[in-house]
């Protein structure tokens, strides 16, 4: 009797506790999600996603020019990204940012105070790569932003967005947030929207660290497309 | 596998037959304009034959005018979400799965006013309705009907199926105009001042609930001999009933829907507790005490309204109060003469001064007409009015100079706002 009462006070302050701290819901299925593409796939965003918040501190390690970090970055991380998913899809078809970019960007709502911004092709058009077919499935990568010790509340909780950053950057782990959204291309549809962040203990920072990083973000994201299954 | 196969056919025949996918509340507008908006080239209905079954369905309806969306259907980015609704209709979906995104259509949406669109299209031979109307973007009500080829048959069940409930009467230009420029029910301020005048019975006693009754039990257990005795007269419960029914009558008001203040009025007859066995008691009739109070409260509250016809305000108090007890004796007929003791018996306090406090809540009907429920604790004590003299110790002890109850009140309230 004392041990059940002790394990329901123990429910209750756990409880307690976990309503205390904020906590996010970070991905949206959509209800008739019910098959995750497996040989076949579309990408976009990829010329635009990839931002790097400290491009000094970068440039710095890398030995890039800080001018050219950016775009050296950007690059790299999308040639990763590609080869990485490449590996998970039989098919990979890239398909230019140009062709979502001039549809209106919108915001998708996760949770109460998370939304995420986009490009998402309009309701009734179907989009079409290079070749002119229709891909049954696009992902599209809103934004991959690079940096250190980055928190993903603070770039998606519209409470917190105006935040002023802590004085002191801290450079612990290197971290990658990704906003992404698998479109249904033939019901023009989001069937799978998700913010990820990823963590990576930072020792000297070299240019297989941001591989290896992305190559993470990647493989997760594949996963979660599967697990986020209705 | 008999039982997937069960299942599966169960699915197949539930996803042909009529289905209401969902269906919002929305303003069904009398002697409406309804707009019979399809992407197909025949649609699945007759805007005619719809008007009668509309008419049919709902009585209320008055004479709607039936026409097709010919504007929507002209515009490509209209037309686009016509195709796409009909690809995305189905039973899984909420209604905002089905939101126009494209802002344009938006707001095409948004300038229906008080028209009613009912969107309808075809898909592997089932008949997809939604009706839209200006103050959502996304379909207020949509389900799937069984594909026929009889048009008023269809009609009718999708008047059936969206057009019911009780309609409206369309506002004229002017009046649309006013309502626009009212503010939202939602984000109405409370106003200024809110009065409240209310005629409440109740009952009170000396015992407070989830206390000892150790603490009140030689108050209520004493009995009065030879018209002033008891064992001690700290409290007025030793003289006379604690537990009686009471009238009250408050009149208040809160400001800003926070703070408060109200006047009371409170009346309880208390029956004198004769020792039964004292024969002196013979020559009485009745011995009891009118009690009249009065006081003021301070008040703080806090209202909610759930549903647009009611309110809940909760609210605290705390406040002083006088209390006057007026004596009412009688001598049976057969006793002209009075004993010695009744005319040397127990004399209370002029007044009595005292504190209250407690809590309760107004429940508010229609703006008007309300119940209100309190409870509270309220005492009795020595009414000071100058300063004690240096004598003070050498005085008697004041009768009743602590005298407690608790107190329940359900009232009858009538509430104004200035």
């Amino acid at each position: 009797m004392v041990i059940r009462l002790h394990f329901a006070i123990c429910i209750i302050l756990m409880c307690i506790l976990c309503g205390c701290s904020p906590s996010y819901q970070w991905h949206q299925s959509h209800p008739s999600y019910r098959k995750a593409p497996t040989d076949s796939i579309a990408v976009t965003g990829l010329d635009d996603a990839f931002v790097v918040t400290r491009s000094s501190w970068f440039a710095k390690r890398l030995e890039i020019s800080k001018d050219s970090i950016q775009t050296f970055t950007s690059h790299f991380c999308a040639k990763t990204f590609l080869t990485e998913l490449r590996k998970s899809y039989a098919s990979v078809t890239v398909i230019p940012d140009a062709v979502i970019n001039h549809f209106p960007e919108e915001s998708q709502k996760l949770d109460t105070r998370i939304f995420m911004k986009g490009h998402l092709p309009e309701q009734g058009i179907v989009v079409k790569d290079s070749a002119g077919k229709a891909p049954a499935y696009i992902l599209i990568i809103h934004e991959f932003i690079l940096g250190t010790d980055l928190q993903r509340e603070n770039f998606f909780d519209y409470a917190l967005l105006h935040n002023e950053a802590p004085e002191k950057k801290t450079s612990k782990n290197l971290t990658a947030i990704v906003s992404y959204t698998l479109w249904d291309n033939e019901k023009q549809r989001p069937l799978y929207s998700a913010v990820n962040q990823f963590d990576q203990p930072n020792m000297n920072l070299s240019l297989s660290d941001i591989e290896r990083i992305v190559s993470t973000a990647v493989k997760q994201i594949t996963q979660n497309l599967t697990s986020g299954v209705q | 596998m008999r039982h997937v196969i069960l299942a599966a056919l169960i699915f197949a025949c539930s996803a042909f037959a009529d289905n209401v996918f969902f269906h919002h509340h929305w303003t069904l507008w009398k002697d409406a304009e309804v707009l019979i908006w399809s992407a197909d080239k025949n649609p699945a209905i007759d805007p005619k034959e719809f008007c009668l079954s509309l008419k049919r369905n709902n009585t209320g309806i008055g004479e709607p005018k039936c026409r097709l969306a010919g504007e929507w259907e002209r515009d490509s980015i209209a037309m686009r979400y016509a195709n796409w609704l009909v690809a995305n209709m189905d039973g899984n979906v909420k209604a905002e799965h089905l939101r126009a995104r494209h802002p344009a259509m938006v707001a095409k949406i948004q300038s229906v006013e008080d028209r009613l669109v009912l969107f309808i299209g075809e898909r592997e031979g089932s008949i997809f309705a939604a009706t839209f109307d200006e103050n959502n973007v996304e379909p207020v009500a949509a389900g799937v009907f069984t594909g026929t080829k009889d048009k008023i048959a269809l009609g009718d069940k999708i008047a059936s199926a969206f057009f019911d409930g009780s309609a409206k009467r369309r506002l004229s230009k002017e009046e649309r105009a006013k309502r626009l420029t009212e503010p939202d029910e939602s984000y109405k301020e409370i106003p200024g001042f809110q009065g409240w005048a209310s005629v409440a019975i109740g009952y009170s006693q000396a015992k407070i609930p989830l206390t000892p009754n150790n603490w009140y039990s030689s108050h209520i257990n004493s009995r009065v001999r030879g018209y002033r005795i008891t064992k001690d007269s700290v409290s007025l419960w030793n003289f006379i009933d604690d537990s009686d029914p009471q009238i009250a009558v408050y009149l208040g008001g809160t400001w800003y829907g926070f703070i408060g203040a109200e006047l009371m009025y409170r009346y309880a007859y208390h029956e004198v507790k004769t020792d039964p066995q004292d024969t002196i008691y013979r020559e009485l009739s009745y011995w009891g005490f009118h009690q009249h109070e009065v006081g003021l409260n301070v008040i703080l509250s806090k209202t909610y309204t759930p549903i647009k016809w009611f309110k809940a305000t909760p609210f605290a108090f705390i406040g002083f109060q006088y209390s006057f007890f007026v004596e009412d004796i009688g001598l049976k007929d057969n006793h002209k003469k009075p004993s010695k003791a009744y005319d040397v018996r127990i004399k209370f306090e002029d007044s009595y001064k005292g504190a209250l406090v407690g809590f309760g809540s107004h429940f508010v009907f229609l703006n008007h007409y309300g119940l209100g429920l309190r409870a509270g604790i309220s005492s009795r004590g020595r009414n000071i009015e100058e300063d004690p003299s240096p004598e003070a110790a050498a005085e008697p002890t004041t009768i009743g100079s602590s005298t407690i109850d608790c107190f329940v009140n359900l009232g009858l309230e009538y509430h104004f706002s200035m």
